[in-house]
């Protein structure tokens, strides 16, 4: 085994396999967390992260590779309950009992004392306000609601690691900005967060490392400001043509990369790294039909597309 | 936190969910204001036939007929030459009715066929006999004679109490089959629902499907034992009401069952109850772990196995010494149960009572295994139930990640 610097390490997988009957679901995939993270943990839909997760709680078992979990200066292969957090992908509690039963009994079986888990609900509900529907049943709540509620139950013990499987799903841009505010809070008193999100803007304004899987294969793990030093230097420009757009007349302008279609009529231009955007815009402006211009620069959500779109197996 | 912790907090979850003391109150009280309105309005209907119904008879009758008559019905004489006035008015007034003799036929006329045409009847037939003998030249002390039966004295070695410790072991049988039933239903909405409201995945991250499983089944056992002690305790008052009207103590069961002899054969009897609850408690949790929706599953009809297997056991009274019972009273699915009634009617030796009880105990042990194995792999099953073949193919994986549930992703 390698050696870890335990100090700044929560969880480190290597090389971790999984294939179920016909699909490979994850190949060879390592990354590490530290303690204070919010990692993000990104990929399309079927890239493996819900199965990792599971792997990385013993619901399912890896066929081959390293999960090495280092809570008060020990390895450990499984966290004990109190430690660990998790709102999963597939949202349910107890819809027929009270709100507040079910939260402290789940807080109870990850080890909070009962009278402790009831002050810390009551504190959150207050927090999400809910407090006055503490005694509803959880069927009662709206579905917005009942996502707060599930997010609670994930962090009410107070977990050192929180693994948040979309957190943001189901709450309006209100209450998703919240979230993000509960999420910081949580992270600045000490909790290490592992977010798995298909939200590239709310997770561009949470995390500090990403790792980006597609088909089982990580296709980034670093820090965001590496990502953006990898692939965000590049300017993008969207053009809106008033007829067709000229995609080989564009694409034979100076300094351009790519260009495609993206809806009738509009074009999105990736400028290669270093090129002026005067000297393009000039170009540009001798096309036909020009009506619109927009250029900015690559963001996650246009990172997260350009590496899918790209990877080839 | 500890294993045991978690376990506790999980079976004081669903024994709190599903136990609920206000409802098995109401319940005890609507039982009784039922069995109270049942038993009452019985003596009220009851009362009614207590009174002799009215029957005329033509004077020209036999008296030791009359005699005969008048101990079951109100009866009142006619002049004979009245009779087919009398059945015309039976006929006007649509009641009433007449008997009367015609050689060696009784001939009766009524409105409508009477309620104690029974009675009336095996009076006749006692008529009819008593003439037929008299005719013969029989006397009723020859009769007598002849019918009386063999001189018997009897002298028996085995214990007295093999009868009380036979219902002891039979109300036991009961008591289970009571306790797992109310189970049955528990067991749907402790697994299957939670199957169904998505809330497993959250829980397993928590605590580890052993655990969870154990706290399940201890939980809806303490339930089942507790609702089958409420509604021993319904017996008892409904018992208590009916010596109250009936004269026969409801104590004096309990007297003919000798307990001061019989307590150390109830606390064996109690052990393997519980643990014969326990291990099919376990049984339904494996089957409720395979189900995902109870509406549409082929696999609900599993849950009426136990109830088979105790009838099964009850074979054991015909010859509780041969190979079957002996094989029954060993065998896990019906050792709880036969292996009491064995002890109940025969001798068994110590060491086959100590056997059965620790097969029964190992059998409730890997089944808990099981059901916890099952519900795993059952959970990551999005969407789809799990087949035999893959139960199989879970069981049969040298690892638990060997088995592979469909992608979820």
């Amino acid at each position: 085994m390698k050696a870890m610097n335990e100090k700044e390490t929560v969880l480190r997988i290597d090389l971790l396999n999984k294939r179920f009957k016909t699909v490979q679901a994850l190949r060879d995939l390592s990354f590490s967390v530290d303690r204070g993270d919010i990692f993000a943990f990104l990929g399309p839909n079927g890239a493996g992260k819900t199965t990792t997760l599971r792997i990385l709680l013993d619901m399912i078992r890896a066929d081959s590779g390293i999960i090495a979990w280092y809570f008060n200066g020990q390895q450990v292969s499984l966290p004990d309950p109190p430690l660990i957090g998790y709102l999963p992908e597939e949202r349910g509690l107890y819809t027929d009992l009270p709100v507040i039963r079910s939260l402290v009994y789940l807080a109870s079986i990850r080890g909070m004392q009962k009278n402790e888990a009831r002050t810390a609900a009551m504190e959150w509900l207050e927090r999400l306000d809910l407090a006055d529907r503490a005694n509803e049943k959880l069927m009662a709540l709206s579905k917005g609601n009942q996502q707060k509620i599930q997010f609670i139950s994930s962090i009410l013990h107070k977990p050192a690691f929180a693994i948040l499987d979309e957190p943001f799903s189901g709450l309006d841009p209100v209450n998703q900005e919240k979230f993000i505010n509960y999420i910081r809070e949580l992270n600045k008193q000490g909790m290490t967060i592992l977010l798995s999100s298909h939200q590239m803007t709310l997770v561009e304004k949470l995390a500090n490392k990403v790792c980006l899987i597609n088909r089982g294969e990580s296709l980034f793990n670093g820090s965001m400001s590496e990502i953006y030093k990898a692939y965000g230097n590049k300017h993008m420009v969207d053009v809106t043509f008033k007829n067709a757009v000229p995609v080989a007349e564009i694409q034979s302008f100076d300094g351009v990369e790519s260009a495609v279609g993206t809806d009738p009529g509009t074009a999105r231009i990736v400028l290669q790294s270093g090129t002026r955007l005067a000297p393009f815009f000039s170009q540009l402006a001798g096309a036909d039909g020009v009506t619109h211009i927009r250029s900015h620069s690559r963001n996650l959500h246009d990172i997260f597309i350009t590496l899918v779109n790209n990877h080839q197996l | 936190m500890s294993p045991f912790s978690q376990i506790i907090t999980v079976t004081l979850w669903e024994f709190r969910r599903f136990f609920k003391p206000k409802n098995e109150l109401i319940g005890i009280v609507v039982m009784l204001f039922i069995f109270s309105i049942g038993f009452f309005g019985g003596r009220y209907a009851a009362s009614g036939e207590e009174t002799k119904s009215e029957l005329v008879v033509a004077d020209n009758t036999d008296e030791y007929l009359i005699s005969m008559l008048q101990e079951s019905f109100e009866v009142t004489l006619l002049p004979a030459d009245e009779t087919g006035k009398h059945i015309g008015r039976i006929s006007e007034t649509e009641e009433g009715k007449y008997l009367q003799m015609q050689g060696d036929t009784f001939l009766l006329h009524a409105w409508e066929e009477p309620r104690q045409l029974g009675t009336l009847k095996g009076i006749l037939d006692e008529y009819d006999q008593l003439r037929n003998m008299e005719r013969e030249g029989v006397s009723g002390e020859t009769l007598e004679k002849i019918f009386q039966g063999a001189s018997l004295e009897e002298t028996y070695f085995q214990d007295s109490f093999r009868r009380n410790r036979n219902i002891v072991a039979i109300s036991f049988a009961i008591l289970m089959v009571l306790a797992v039933f109310v189970s049955f239903a528990y067991q749907f909405t402790a697994i299957t629902g939670e199957k169904q409201i998505k809330i497993t995945e959250q829980i397993v991250s928590a605590i580890r499907p052993q655990r969870w499983m154990d706290g399940k089944i201890l939980g809806i056992t303490l339930t089942g034992i507790a609702s089958v002690i409420t509604y021993s305790i319904i017996g008892l008052l409904a018992g208590m009401l009916v010596s109250q009207f009936t004269g026969y103590s409801v104590f004096s069961v309990f007297d003919s069952l000798y307990f001061p002899s019989l307590a150390p054969t109830v606390i064996l009897f109690l052990l393997f109850t519980i643990l014969g609850i326990l291990f099919w408690n376990a049984f339904l949790a494996a089957v409720a772990s395979l189900i995902n929706d109870p509406n549409n599953s082929g696999k609900t009809s599993f849950m009426m196995v136990p109830i088979l297997f105790v009838v099964l056991s009850l074979l054991v009274l015909n010859n509780p010494d041969g190979t079957p019972a002996v094989f029954l009273s060993w065998f896990p699915l019906t050792s709880a149960s036969a292996m009491p009634v064995r002890i109940a009617v025969s001798s068994v030796e110590w060491w086959q009572v100590a056997g059965s009880f620790a097969v029964l105990a190992l059998a409730f042990y890997f089944l808990r295994m099981l059901a916890a194995m099952i519900f795993r792999f059952s959970i990551l099953m999005t969407g789809k139930e799990l087949s035999w073949l893959e139960v199989f193919r879970a069981l049969t994986a040298k690892t638990p990640g060997k088995f592979q549930p469909p992608q979820s992703e």
